[in-house]
């Protein structure tokens, strides 16, 4: 098997103001190959866009990471500043929701593009680097790419700014692509030809994808393996399918049994239907005791009982039906009972 | 059957832009849209950004004034009343909006939002009732002393939904009410909104983007496109059927949260044919209209 792309072991992130420490990721580890895409699902609070920005050692000030993080061999928790700005664009790139924010409304779209070339092979003349943003736009289906190369961020609609913006990250074929909640202010048409192009570019270039998210919809139409996220935590962990046809942790089945689906009729049997809403809102690892962090608004905590709440529970295995399959998951119940989809 | 609770009839809503480009003449945000929300009836109002849904919900009570057309509520044609009229109005039509901590005052605590409101209508209010309010919602008395920031969105969305629920309304106007939200928290926030409407007979003119939410949660469908309504009909038909271009891209383009799932990447989702009012379609599709589900047979 070859290396993984990503690899990250007990990776902590903790969170220093006021003179107090609190870590808002905990013991995360994960692996990544090419190729593949690993969707990272949860809510606000879960860590899900902090663990993506500690990849690529963009946390905002006062955060810090320990653990251990490989990106295409390279640590990055001990790079200095030289190494990260060779890594950063070229072995991992990033793309994330808001694409205005992402470009320079003073830069016309080629000059991001060329720029990202030029920082990064610095020999290209700037003339080569116009020539190969407007392939790459061509490449990303953006309709007449030599004439939208001199345009601005603000002359694109949402969807097309989005597409520049992966054309500007995958110019130097990185290793990794982490994309946070990429189609999220997207409508949904356009949503689904962004993600059918990441698809798509994925499996041109043989790069490995970290794709956050909120949504189980986007994740079942684009992730190979999916990692569920609760208060800093991971809550599981399995290919796609383990995670939808046999969750093992609560929340995960909780989450799915919240999210409205299209192929739902409004009444069955006479009877409205209704989602099976979880209690409470989420919660963040510093408000959380010792015990698992999601134990207060879990139905299935009183069967377990004392032990939600004074020890947090450690991933173990679970069964999964992919041949060689990984299925974890943080929670004291050996198995959930039979899922009842939406109900009540 | 009594007369519906809201009905448009050919309503426009025309902007005056800055003029250059083909802003020139103004925007037509909404064009020639007639619908009706029965009493007790859920509409759920759908399409994507820039369709003009938002600008169609709050033509309803008068926070838009509609460019031609007529718009009449509870009977009344919200064109013909002076202020006092439009105040009686909206205690009569309420409204949610998307972003909860947007839509209360940061230095109001909840008792002074909710107090508020009874005292713009001349009313006086007692704690006791204040508190049935929170109860209704499934909040504690103990928020009646908080201040937005100390609660969550879920709980502020909540909040806002007894202040629309304070003088007892015909028909809440929801514009997105749950796209601010944790998944977690938005099956919440719908069901309580189905429990108004089933138990307190309140009427719904529900705007979303986000069509298994509107399937599960509207009676009658609306789909908009470019400031008109496309199709139209009960929602078990648009959505076991839909019919117009417009629909069915966004139905095929809607990602399900089911395995066994399309094939990665087979969302559909190069059919402009919703998307993108800059361009025209060259042949527009004619407008499909359902009968009305009178005895709908489920």
């Amino acid at each position: 098997m070859p290396d993984p792309v990503l690899q990250v072991e007990d990776l902590c992130v903790s969170f220093t103001g006021g003179g107090v420490t609190a870590d808002i990721v905990r013991d995360l580890s994960v692996t990544l190959y090419g190729g593949r895409t690993l969707a990272v699902v949860g809510e606000s609070g879960s860590g899900k866009t902090i663990t993506g920005r500690a990849i690529m050692r963009l946390l905002p000030r006062g955060a810090s990471a320990r653990g251990r993080i490989v990106v295409a061999g390279r640590e990055m928790l001990s790079a200095d500043e030289r190494e990260l700005r060779r890594a950063r664009g070229s072995d991992v790139a990033m793309v994330f929701q808001d694409s205005m924010s992402a470009l320079s409304p003073y830069l016309d779209i080629g000059a991001h593009i060329a720029q990202a070339i030029r920082l990064h092979n610095p020999s290209v003349t700037r003339r080569a680097a116009r020539a190969r943003a407007v392939e790459m736009l061509d490449r990303v289906g953006i309709p007449e790419p030599a004439d939208a190369v001199r345009r601005f961020p603000h002359e694109f609609s949402g969807g097309m700014r989005q597409r520049a913006v992966i054309a500007m990250a995958l110019v130097n074929r990185p290793a990794l692509l982490i994309a946070d909640e990429p189609t999220t202010a997207l409508d949904v048409t356009v949503q689904a030809q962004i993600l059918a192009l990441l698809r798509e570019l994925q499996r041109e270039y043989g790069m490995a994808m970290l794709l956050i998210s909120h949504d189980f919809g986007v994740v079942g139409s684009a992730a190979d393996e999916v990692l569920v996220m609760y208060a800093g935590r991971q809550a599981e962990y399995g290919s796609l399918r383990d995670i939808f046809d046999q969750p093992a942790h609560p929340y995960t089945a909780g989450l799915r049994a919240a999210t409205p689906r299209l192929d739902v009729r409004r009444e069955i049997g006479g009877e409205r239907t209704r989602l099976r809403a979880i209690p409470g809102a989420p919660t963040s690892l510093r408000d959380a005791g010792p015990g698992c962090a999601f134990a207060p608004r879990c139905g299935l905590a009183d069967q377990v009982g004392e032990r939600c709440v004074v020890e947090a529970p450690l991933p173990t295995v679970r069964p999964t039906s992919e041949v060689g399959g990984l299925h974890l998951a943080a929670c004291h119940l050996d198995r959930l009972p039979a899922p009842q989809e939406v109900a009540s | 059957m009594s007369e519906p609770i809201l009905e448009m009839t050919d309503v426009s809503k025309r902007y005056r832009t800055a003029g250059f480009g083909r802003g020139r003449g103004g925007f037509l945000a909404v064009d020639g849209v007639s619908l009706h929300v029965g009493r007790g009836e859920a509409l759920g109002l759908v399409g994507e950004s820039g369709s003009g849904k938002s600008t169609l919900a709050r033509m309803a009570n008068g926070l838009v004034v509609p460019t031609s057309g007529t718009v009449r509520t509870d009977g009344r044609d919200v064109a013909r009343l002076g202020r006092r009229g439009l105040r009686r109005l909206r205690r009569n039509v309420a409204m949610v909006f998307q972003d909860p901590l947007a839509s209360l005052n940061p230095r109001q605590t909840v008792r002074q939002t909710l107090e508020n409101v009874f005292r713009a209508h001349g009313e006086t209010t007692s704690t006791a009732e204040l508190v049935a309010l929170l109860e209704s919602v499934g909040l504690g008395a103990h928020y009646l002393e908080r201040y937005p920031h100390e609660a969550s969105g879920g709980q502020l969305q909540r909040v806002a939904v007894a202040r629309a629920l304070a003088l007892k309304p015909d028909l809440i106007i929801a514009d997105e009410p749950t796209s601010a939200l944790d998944v977690s928290v938005r099956a919440q926030i719908l069901n309580l909104l189905a429990d108004l409407q089933r138990d307190q007979g309140i009427s719904f003119l529900h705007v979303s983007h986000d069509l298994a939410v509107i399937r599960l949660y509207s009676d009658r469908v609306a789909v908009m496109q470019r400031g008109r309504v496309v199709e139209t009909g009960p929602s078990e038909e648009i959505f076991r059927s839909p019919q117009h271009p417009c629909t069915r891209a966004l139905v095929e383009a809607t990602p399900e949260a089911e395995l066994p799932a399309r094939p990665a990447g087979a969302l559909r989702g190069a059919d402009r044919a919703c998307h993108d009012r800059d361009h025209d379609s060259p042949n527009d599709h004619p407008v499909v209209s359902r009968p009305e589900a009178g005895a709908t047979e489920y």
